[in-house]
């Protein structure tokens, strides 16, 4: 149509966007990284004493429990907390966490890959399928706000939203499974089926995430559709969409303009959500049995296990820090106010 | 740039009434009022907030927002007949290529997330206009012709312009579809004084090259005395008197439009001559349900006021709605507007 007859901000000046934001994220994985290092080490309990005096107990010489202590962990706590803390870094530095204490010769790194899979995948598709039914439902019970649909679409919002996410999912389990049992009820896949890219396992995978999906959706789906609701209706009440309407535009541009203006706000928050599911969900995956990054987080806290739990801790904070950069980067992208505040 | 030079269209209101839903049951903001546009002519509207004007301006295009509602009357425009019996895809076509709406600077009638061009291809493609290319020439034309760099501003974003270039985007895509028949609602509130001149004679420029019948809405009678042929004065939902600019300002009849024009500062002269018009304008649930809407602050009010609703009598090309209009009135003559 036009040409560009200014220079908008382009190549150079996102690069330098995008490396300015991974500095600052990485001083603040840094940051936490230091602080949940010594919080830890801070808790009252240490796991290796623990076995220490338990093998004490059950009669061994202290030589001997020593001795049973390091091979069962590998090593023996010696270094002052300055040392471990520069041996810990040192370690991050080349994406090392360190080994867990309760499951004694397993890497951290690998613990926290397996639960992922468990985590990861579900929450996402939670997240994503709750954000997209929330936004649509969002949108209808703006405009039909003075009808019937309109109330009972914002009132599914607040009572869904009211209610906790642990009570949705035993209701659902009690549903679904028990009264009427037509989906499993614990657990991420049916044992049964070798793990790998065939039919019968990715088909259980899908039919044992069912529930843990619609529990998750049904829970997060009241704030969407609340807020996109509220969003919606500010945005009815601009002067541009009468304008719009008054220059005789098509219904579908006008609900264009209204949908793309009230969804604005709701990007950021939908990345930040994306970002805290590496936090795992720990009544999801209690109730339906998902060894997730949740469950791990916990029982790590409870057998304090410090690398482990140094190491969850890590993934949510890196898992927070890039999905403020995404949001960042994605605002840049959709609002052109964002774009031009950078280039003055 | 090619126009058909067919006539400018003549807009007839009749009988318009517009109701708005409250509390207390539906409330007329405009009642009965019939004002005639003359073809090619620029009409001015003053009233106080609450006069009914922008309802009426809103009307033209049958696009009252709820809780308000058009209860009777008829808006006829020449060419396309009653607007308010249109409907749908068709009152929607009307929108934008038969009439268009320029809506108040200071206020964001863009798309913020739209460059200006882009929207004015929504339009085109709203209106279905087969060659999108001329469509765009014609805006940079219009834009030029308002001092403006056309390619930039199509570039641009609502941001990066100031309220007198959004109000000029505003003109432009009012016009760009050739639309014969313009309201522009308090197109200079809100900018500054410099730029109120210039949208005003762009107004009036843009108005005689293309024929166009124009109506400005305003509360600002400064402004419409410097563009408008004909006057409408509203009060209280009614038009209280009508009639050639020079005329209705320089011998007010009505007693409203005389308190109008008092309380005018001058810019020479004693400021203390301006006097504010006594009480406050009515608003919907103060409204008096019989006789005349402008008694309370009606310096010649008379019994019949309380009970009659006074009718807009016409005589020598001027309309006026009072019982007191018979009688010679004292002389508020204002030399600038004489």
């Amino acid at each position: 149509m036009t040409r560009a007859v200014r220079e908008r901000p382009q190549g150079a000046a996102i690069a330098r966007r995008v490396a300015g934001h991974i500095g600052r994220g990485l001083v603040m994985i840094w940051v936490v990284a230091t602080i949940s290092f010594f919080i830890i080490r801070e808790i009252p309990g240490d796991p290796v004493q623990g076995m220490y005096e338990t093998l004490l107990q059950k009669g061994m010489s202290p030589d001997q429990a020593e001795r049973a202590t390091a091979v069962l962990y590998g090593f023996l706590p010696t270094g002052s907390l300055w040392h471990q803390y520069v041996d810990y870094m040192w370690s991050l530095l080349h994406l090392d966490l360190g080994q867990s204490l309760s499951t004694p010769g397993v890497k951290v790194t690998s613990l926290i890959g397996s639960a992922a899979q468990w985590t990861v995948l579900p929450v996402l598709a939670g997240t994503l399928l709750s954000f997209l039914l929330g936004v649509t439902m969002g949108v209808y019970a703006a405009i039909k706000r003075s009808g019937k649909l309109g109330d009972l679409l914002a009132l599914s919002g607040s009572l869904l939203h009211g209610v906790p996410v642990y009570v949705i999912g035993l209701l659902l389990t009690a549903i679904f499974t028990t009264l009427w049992p037509i989906l499993p009820a614990g657990g991420p896949v049916d044992v049964a089926y070798v793990p790998g890219f065939n039919a019968g396992y990715i088909g259980s995978l899908v039919y044992h995430a069912v529930l843990p999906v619609a529990t998750y959706t049904l829970a997060s789906y009241g704030g969407w559709i609340l807020a996109m609701k509220s969003n919606v209706v500010a945005v009815l009440g601009d002067d541009f969409i009468l304008a719009a309407e008054l220059r005789g535009l098509r219904r579908g541009f006008v609900f264009r303009y209204l949908a793309r203006n009230a969804i604005l706000p709701l990007f950021t928050i939908l990345a930040l959500s994306i970002g805290m599911l590496f936090g795992g969900s720990i009544f999801i995956e209690e109730i339906f049995n998902y060894p997730g990054l949740g469950l791990l987080l916990v029982n790590s806290i409870s057998t304090r296990d410090y690398a482990l739990m140094g190491g969850a801790f890590l993934v949510i904070t890196v898992g927070i820090v890039v999905a403020n950069i995404v949001a960042d980067l994605l605002y840049t992208a959709i609002d052109p106010r964002v774009r031009s505040g950078e280039t003055a | 740039m090619s126009r058909d030079s067919a006539a400018a269209p003549g807009v007839r209101i009749r009988g318009l009434t517009v109701v708005y839903k409250t509390p207390a049951g539906e409330l007329p903001a405009v009642s009965g009022v019939d004002l005639t546009l003359a073809p090619g002519t620029i009409t001015g509207v003053v009233g106080e907030s609450g006069s009914g004007k922008s309802t009426l301006a809103l009307s033209l295009l049958n696009a009252v927002q709820p809780p308000g509602r058009i209860s009777a009357g008829s808006v006829e425009i020449d060419g396309l007949g009653d607007v308010l019996a249109l409907g749908g895809e068709e009152l929607r076509r009307a929108r934008g290529r038969k009439v268009g709406y320029v809506f108040q600077a200071a206020q964001n009638s863009l798309n913020p997330l739209k460059t200006i061009g882009k929207q004015l291809l929504d339009l085109g493609r709203s209106h279905d206009v087969d060659d999108l290319r001329e469509l765009v020439r014609d805006a940079k034309g219009l834009l030029a012709r308002m001092g403006l760099d056309g390619a930039r501003v199509l570039d641009s974003h609502q941001h990066e312009l100031s309220g007198g270039m959004r109000q000029r985007v505003g003109i432009m895509l009012a016009l760009v579809l050739n639309a014969q028949v313009v309201v522009l609602d308090e197109p200079t509130t809100a900018l500054d004084m410099i730029t109120q001149a210039t949208i005003l004679r762009i107004i009036r420029e843009v108005h005689e090259e293309r024929a166009l019948t124009t109506l400005v809405i305003t509360h600002d009678v400064g402004a419409v005395a410097e563009v408008a042929d004909s006057l409408a004065v509203m009060y209280g939902g009614r038009v209280v008197e009508h009639g050639p600019i020079a005329e209705v300002l320089g011998g007010p009849r009505h007693p409203y439009t005389q308190g109008l024009i008092r309380a005018i500062p001058r810019l020479s002269g004693d400021i203390s001559l301006a006097r504010a018009l006594p009480g406050r304008p009515p608003t919907l649930g103060t409204l008096p349900v019989a006789g005349c809407v402008f008694r309370e602050r009606c310096d010649r009010r008379m019994e019949i006021c309380d009970t009659v609703e006074p009718e807009p009598v016409t005589h020598d090309g001027r309309t006026v709605s009072c019982h007191a209009t018979g009688r010679p009135s004292p002389a508020v003559k204002r030399r600038e507007y004489a």
